[in-house]
């Protein structure tokens, strides 16, 4: 089976480094330039081919990863080579043209997959999985969320060209319209909002929808292109008769560096801080207060204090000498 | 006027509601939950009493109930609402069921007593305006509880709004989610005295919320209601999605469902993301907490130590009344929520955008 790749951007790159784990050969790259094709080809030892048209001989199977408004065409002519064809997501720009693309594929004879990779991330399928299999009943009311920074190319930024792209809405909420009637099934209403339909020139976009689907379900879909960069987090809830399956990419992350920065500033002592009505530090010195006006016991006792400074000293004196230090028991100052 | 010396004398119309519990203890009360260990907003440290109030006790026409609950706490229960009323408190809590808070606000009212009112504060928005009339007229304060104003969280996150710290705000994602309340009061699903279910119980909190930081009011609501979640225990809606969309262009959804199952670790939470200009706030009014992981016969729950937000929300009606103004969050910002909520069932109704008069 060989292979040619459609696009070299960030996607094309990913299904490249996909490929070579198949026992299928990756025989060629189109980019929008050769020169955009060839560090691609390079690193997959293949060929850069100057169009589809040329490409299309060469191989058994065409993946398409050009922008969204490149799909249908290109599809269509893979499809009347009778080749196989994977395609990014979305489909296509518009409803017929992912009929006409579906129509061609089929009379082809030809398989087209369409690039939803959410179904295949394991948090993503584990829940899908769970639900299906019933344990814990109907899907209910299911949370969505995908929140990035807007996409960015160093030239041809066709992401926020509404009519190539469809904008965020068609680029990353589909991936949870996707998931959300994988699991609760077909849509009957879609209600939403987004800041660019408002605010042209806002410069960011972030969508809210409402979905109800045909079983009842109903469920909320959040995406974002407002986030500062690097955020990239994913989250969702599905609340079910008999459970409540979660999942926040944030929380979940098994690896977080924490790296020191060039000129970092804070201030000159750590101090923790969470929003409450009262300081802890207050509630230390009012405790304190209470105790002089009332002659009542401290609530921490200079005996405590003393304890913790044993014990620090001897870590000190562990660290230094490696071998494990005793603690003799403090004797009762006498007043 | 009371000066700050005087001891204000406050009393409790109704122990309908499982908030009951928490404010009797703000009032000098024992606060003890009795009924199974409700986990509600309140339940974090223990507050202390808010100091020169004194709670004079509690009346329920529901004489078992208001005994039980007297006894429990050790306060004082009278046999009706006119009796409490007769011992001219300075003002009341009124924690009956939502369709009994119009009657006691409006007797407290004609008795000239302050009044601050559960949420919501009424099923209708003529029982809310009503309410609204009747203490304008009696020149009596009304104020809603809606706690989460006085949430040292939320409140920051007011502050930063304030300063402008997101610049133009665009779009608000919210929620509001809890367990099913049946098991803490049958009341909350019985639509005779809730008013409804999901929509009715966890819609007012965040209306209110983006009211008050958006500084604008709600021209458009959308909803979507559903009952699969319960669907066997309750007759009300169990899940709802709401989208409200502002005078000033923002657009804010809510997610009001009951969709936190009883092994969820805590009663639930209210949460929201605000995204504007210079980016995005994100706020948990409940993320303040311990994990205590269960074992075999114990779930693993959330123990909050986040401040408890009953407490400063009582001190600003004792407030308000030692000081004879307005409290922060009066009986007409209770009536714009209940608008909010009448909207969002004409529009679950219909399946349309309903538009709020502006």
């Amino acid at each position: 089976m060989r292979v040619g790749i459609v696009g070299a951007g960030a996607m094309g790159m990913t299904h490249a480094a996909a490929w070579p784990c198949t026992l299928a050969t990756l025989a060629g790259v189109v980019a929008k330039t050769p020169d955009l094709a060839r560090p691609l080809a390079d690193g997959y030892g293949c060929r850069v081919y100057p169009s589809l048209g040329a490409l299309l001989p060469d191989v058994d199977v065409v993946d398409i990863c050009t922008p969204t408004h490149l799909h249908h065409q290109m599809v269509l002519q893979a499809a009347a080579a009778s080749k196989h064809v994977i395609c990014e997501k979305p489909l296509a720009r518009t409803v017929a043209q992912g009929q006409e693309m579906i129509a061609a594929c089929r009379h082809a004879g030809v398989k087209l997959l369409v690039g939803h990779v959410v179904r295949f991330f394991p948090e993503y399928a584990l829940a899908k999985q769970t639900v299906a299999g019933g344990s814990i009943g109907k899907p209910a009311v299911l949370r969505l969320s995908r929140v990035v920074f807007q996409p960015r190319k160093a030239d041809d930024n066709w992401f926020v060209d509404f009519e190539k792209s469809g904008g965020m809405v068609m680029d990353l909420m589909i991936h949870d319209f996707d998931y959300a009637r994988w699991v609760a099934g077909d849509v009957a209403t879609v209600y939403a909002r987004n800041i660019l339909s408002g605010n042209p020139d806002a410069g960011v976009d972030h969508g809210l929808a409402i979905l109800m689907h045909r079983s009842g379900a109903i469920s909320h879909v959040e995406g974002s292109w407002a986030y500062p960069p690097p955020t990239f987090r994913t989250a969702f809830e599905i609340a079910c008769e008999r459970g409540l399956l979660a999942h926040d990419s944030a929380a979940t992350a098994p690896i977080t560096v924490y790296a020191h920065k060039q000129g970092e500033r804070a201030g000159d002592v750590p101090l923790p801080a969470s929003p409450l009505a009262e300081s802890p530090y207050t509630t230390e010195i009012k405790a304190f207060y209470h105790a002089i006006a009332e002659d009542a016991p401290v609530p921490v006792s200079a005996a405590d204090g003393l304890a913790a400074v044993q014990i620090a000293l001897a870590a000190i004196e562990s660290a230094q000498r490696g071998v494990p230090i005793a603690l003799a028991p403090l004797p009762e100052v006498q007043p | 006027m009371k000066t700050s010396h005087d001891t204000l004398r406050l009393g409790i119309l109704s122990t309908a509601h499982v908030h009951t519990d928490a404010y009797v203890g703000l009032l000098g009360g024992t606060h003890s939950v009795a009924d199974g260990g409700a986990r509600t907003w309140s339940e974090g440290l223990t507050a202390a009493p808010i100091p020169g109030v004194e709670l004079i006790g509690v009346a329920d026409a529901d004489a078992a109930r208001g005994q039980a609950f007297a006894a429990r706490h050790g306060v004082r229960f009278f046999a009706s609402y006119e009796a409490l009323l007769a011992e001219r408190p300075d003002g009341v809590i009124v924690c009956a069921e939502n369709a009994r808070h119009r009657d006691l606000v409006e007797r407290a009212a004609a008795a000239g007593v302050h009044v601050l009112c559960e949420k919501p504060l009424a099923i209708t928005t003529e029982d809310a305006e009503a309410m609204v009339a009747a203490c304008a007229q009696a020149g009596v304060i009304l104020m809603t509880a809606f706690p989460m104003r006085f949430s040292p969280v939320m409140t920051e996150v007011k502050t930063l709004l304030d300063r402008d710290g997101l610049g133009k705000v665009y779009a608000v994602n919210s929620a509001n989610n809890g367990q099913m309340p049946a098991r803490h009061r049958a009341w909350f699903v019985d639509r005779e005295l809730s008013g409804g279910g999901a929509g009715m119980d966890h819609i007012v909190h965040l209306a209110d919320l983006l009211r008050w930081y958006l500084r604008s009011e709600v021209t458009t609501v959308y909803a979507r209601f559903n009952r699969i979640l319960h669907a066997d225990k309750v007759d009300v809606e169990t899940g709802g999605l709401v989208m409200l969309t502002f005078t000033n262009g923002v657009f804010a959804t809510i997610d009001c469902s009951w969709s936190r199952p009883l092994g969820y670790p805590i009663w639930g939470g209210l949460s929201l993301e605000i995204v504007g200009e210079r980016g995005v706030v994100a706020a948990d009014g409940f993320r303040q907490n311990l994990i205590n992981y269960g074992s075999q016969d114990v779930l693993t729950s959330w123990l909050p130590w986040g401040t408890d937000a009953d407490r400063a929300m009582v001190a600003e009606f004792v407030s308000a009344i030692r000081e004879g103004r307005a409290p922060a969050v009066t009986g007409e910002d209770g009536l714009r929520a209940v608008e909010i909520v009448m909207a969002a069932y004409r529009s679950a109704e219909s399946g349309q955008v309903v538009i709020l008069p502006g």
